[in-house]
């Protein structure tokens, strides 16, 4: 999830009061802009936008509210995720003291500050914009019309970053908890990288196949163990106070949050890098931390559960315990115990006596020094008892706005050593989100421990190049990086692989102009045709967009996404075949070049005609065209099945030898005789086979005996 | 591309949608024809270093290579001008 993005918002508020009825959209636009005049609905909404869009107007609103919903925008900022779930909201305002149930945020959908998600879709960079929700479509009239349905949405609201920004200036009432000051013992502060890394190394996992998943939502056994048991995101993390149950599903739910990996009903396969890891760590951090809130499938009590599980209280916890943590004193420390103890206290989960026992089991510790320590937010120290402490670090005051960004630390650019046999130890202290993505694309992360380790070889390093790194650019990376000279075994494998990477180009949709002289071509390239020579007469070009048509005259198009046209027709011999010129494609032309041999001479009324011959048919065969093949060539191009003659040729030498026999043929007047002599047990022995309706096969040797048997019928064969 | 020159336009047969493998040397794509498998996918040789693939057959295709151990550049139109590599 990138921070936010004022300009995706803002269109995605727009379409959201497109969703309002006109009504609705007056009654909250007159609260927000206080509007003068009678506008249409398109100008209110492009003014509420703009109001959006001015701080003292914002500001002005903000002061009109109560506590509670002040409070409720404070929340949304400090977590940096403008979309949270509505449960979510209001177990934190529970928390604080506020019991009004959803009237805060019912206050707060009146004027304009707070709105219901109704389109249900991401608000990224590069996502569907076209793919809209059916729920966004239909005109909400009311609030509490949107309170009263089970949305598929599941009553998720969102505000928008420009109103969280000036929310942030606003107080939130949090008590001081117990607070140790001036403790002596080391300070304990991870690197951040732990999670870029194991998102790095989701990321790579992915891209070797993606994970199934069952109808429920679950993913199948096979790809439950191949997670658990990968060897990067099983291990234990390098800088960790406290052990992060299922990790390795935290690592698919967040890369799922995060854009690295994507989502549907059936799999979950592999999708971008973030593009904003070249930020840096701060922006890197800023968005885990903003991806918590929606985190649904794994908790630091459970590790991963199964969707069934109902209730999900820990994102509003997770914000309530750094909030905790920011009221303390600068050299405050505090028992993540005491944290704990006021969550249960005051959140209406933990709170209620229904709850059963193994819900109450210790967790915050576990989050506290494990995922937050882990993404920096949180410092460690211990007491002189041997306990562990905490307080918000410098990363984690700016990640919930309370300070400028922490300087950052010296860099150390030289982190990497390239060794000779292709594997790369890569320091920790010189890593950045940035690099690590880099690595990610063409090299293998191996480990991820205080000197992680990577792998080059010829699958990574393609995978590289086809992402649109270059030779140069892996090259120039490892240089730059590396602690030293880059081995030569190095250099040379990733120039075998970038130059053997040159020897196949597939255009999976090209244009291919055929011009009818060399001349003609030459012409085009000398205007610009941005196109590759494949013959003298043959130019391929990867894409229509970039070429000017009006240098050309199109004598024929053709398009191959369309169905095969039938232009063939089979005369009488049944192997001889006539092309219509004026119909035929390219694929045609090479595919019958493969079974049949052209007739020489000039084609005639723009026809060219092919015969199939045996050794036509058995040089098809060779390469690999059998008859099933053929048999479908020939319904798509002629309209028929494969002529007799030409199943002859093709398959004749694989049908049962036939058989030469010296035989009799007796002829008789009509079937009915026919029938009768091979019925009539005083002559069916003497029939070898019927031959026909009229004729019989007998033996040499059974013709007297069959003659005088008919005699005594009265029947006299002529012989 | 520059403007045309009144009266100078250039005839050509367009060929749209074509999928089509271009080998570094007319021996590899020997090599590419005679693998049966790969062979089923291709429509036949256009040139003796370009062959036509069927339609619909690319992925197929671009597998079939990499198992063999080719590592074929995927040719897909940029956004802007000129041809870039993309993930296959």
């Amino acid at each position: 999830m990138p921070l936010t993005d004022p300009d995706l918002w803002t269109d995605y508020l727009r379409e959201t009061l497109q969703c309002y009825s006109e009504s609705l959209l007056r009654d909250v636009t007159t609260r927000l802009l206080k509007p003068r005049n009678q506008w249409a609905a398109e100008e209110l909404i492009e003014r509420s936008l703009a109001s959006i869009d001015n701080a003292a107007v914002v500001d002005r609103r903000l002061q009109d509210l109560d506590v509670a919903s002040r409070s409720v925008l404070t929340l949304i900022a400090r977590s940096r995720q403008p979309r949270w779930r509505l449960g979510n909201l209001l177990e934190l305002l529970t928390a604080l003291g506020h019991s009004q149930g959803p009237q805060p945020v019912l206050t707060l959908f009146e004027i304009g500050l707070l709105f219901p998600d109704l389109l249900g879709r991401e608000v990224r960079q590069g996502a569907d914009a076209a793919a809209k929700a059916t729920a966004g479509q239909a005109s909400l009239k009311t609030f509490e019309q949107w309170l009263g349905q089970a949305g598929g949405s599941g009553f998720v609201v969102f505000a928008h970053p420009n109103v969280m920004a000036r929310a942030l200036a606003c107080e939130l009432e949090l008590p001081l908890l117990p607070c140790v000051e001036g403790l002596d013992g080391a300070v304990h502060e991870a690197d951040g990288l732990e999670w870029p890394l194991r998102l790095a190394a989701m990321w790579q996992l992915l891209t070797e196949s993606p994970l199934r998943k069952t109808q429920g939502g679950d993913f199948f056994k096979r790809d439950l163990d191949r997670l658990r048991t990968d060897p990067r995101l099983s291990a234990a993390p390098a800088e960790s106070l406290a052990d992060t149950p299922d990790g390795s599903l935290l690592a698919a739910e967040l890369a799922q949050i995060e854009g690295l990996a994507q989502a549907d009903q059936a799999e979950l396969r592999v999708g971008t890098l973030p593009a904003w890891w070249d930020a840096g760590l701060p922006e890197t951090l800023a968005s885990l931390w903003a991806a918590l809130p929606l985190l649904e499938t794994w908790n630091p009590l459970d590790g991963w559960r199964t969707t069934e599980t109902p209730g999900n209280p820990y994102p509003s916890a997770y914000l309530l315990a750094l909030l905790l943590l920011a009221r303390l004193p600068e050299n405050g420390w505090a028992d993540p115990d005491d944290v704990e103890v006021w969550i249960c206290e005051k959140h209406p989960y933990w709170q209620g006596e229904e709850l059963r026992p193994s819900r109450r089991r210790s967790w915050i510790p576990t989050f506290l020094l494990g995922l937050a320590y882990q993404l920096r937010l949180v410092q460690a120290a211990k007491n002189p008892a041997g306990e562990w402490l905490v307080r918000l670090s410098p990363m984690g005051r700016w990640v919930l706005a309370l300070s400028e960004v922490p300087a950052p630390a010296p860099a150390f650019s030289q982190t990497l050593l390239v060794q000779p046999n292709l594997e790369i130890i890569a320091y920790r202290q010189g890593l950045t989100p940035a690099l690590i993505g880099r690595l990610t694309r063409f090299a293998q992360w191996k480990n991820l421990g205080a000197a992680c380790m990577l792998q080059l070889d010829a699958a990574t390093v393609y995978r590289g190049l086809e992402s649109g790194l270059t030779y140069e650019a892996i090259l120039q990376l490892l240089e730059s990086h590396g602690m030293r000279a880059t081995p030569p075994a190095v250099t040379e494998s990733l120039r075998t692989w970038a130059n053997k990477r040159e020897r196949i180009s597939i255009y999976p949709s090209g244009t291919l102009f055929e011009f009818g002289n060399p001349e003609d071509m030459n012409e085009a390239l000398a205007r610009g045709l941005p196109g590759v020579r494949i013959s003298d007469r043959l130019l391929v070009v990867a894409g229509e967009s970039d070429i000017d048509f009006r240098h050309f005259r199109l004598t024929g198009t053709r398009d191959y996404g369309l169905p095969l046209e039938k232009c063939v027709e089979v005369d009488e011999d049944g192997v001889t075949l006539a092309v219509d010129v004026t119909r035929s494609d390219l694929l045609l032309e090479t595919e019958i070049a493969r079974f049949a041999e052209p007739i020489d001479g000039p084609s005639m009324s723009g026809r060219r005609r092919y015969r199939l011959t045996p050794d036509s048919l058995a040089a098809s065969r060779q390469s690999g065209l059998g008859a099933t093949d053929l048999e479908a060539w020939f319904l798509q191009r002629t309209g028929q099945s494969l002529s007799p003659a030409a199943r002859l040729l093709l398959g004749g030498c694989q049908t049962p030898a036939p058989e030469l026999r010296h035989q009799l043929v007796l002829h008789l007047a009509s079937s009915e005789l026919a029938d009768g002599l091979c019925q009539w047990p005083g002559t069916r022995q003497y029939i070898r086979e019927r031959l026909g309706e009229t004729t019989l096969a007998i033996a040499p040797q059974d013709v007297d005996a069959l003659r005088a048997r008919l005699a005594t019928l009265g029947v006299t064969v002529k012989w | 591309m520059s403007k045309p020159t009144s009266g100078t336009r250039i005839p050509v047969k367009l060929h749209r949608r074509v999928c089509l493998i271009q080998s570094e040397d007319a021996l590899l794509a020997e090599e590419l024809l005679a693998s049966k498998k790969l062979s089923q996918d291709l429509a036949g040789r256009l040139t003796d270093q370009v062959l036509l693939v069927r339609p619909g057959r690319v992925d197929a295709v671009i597998q079939e290579l990499q198992r063999m151990g080719h590592t074929p550049r995927v040719v897909a139109r940029d956004e802007g001008r000129g041809t870039r590599d993309e993930e296959p």
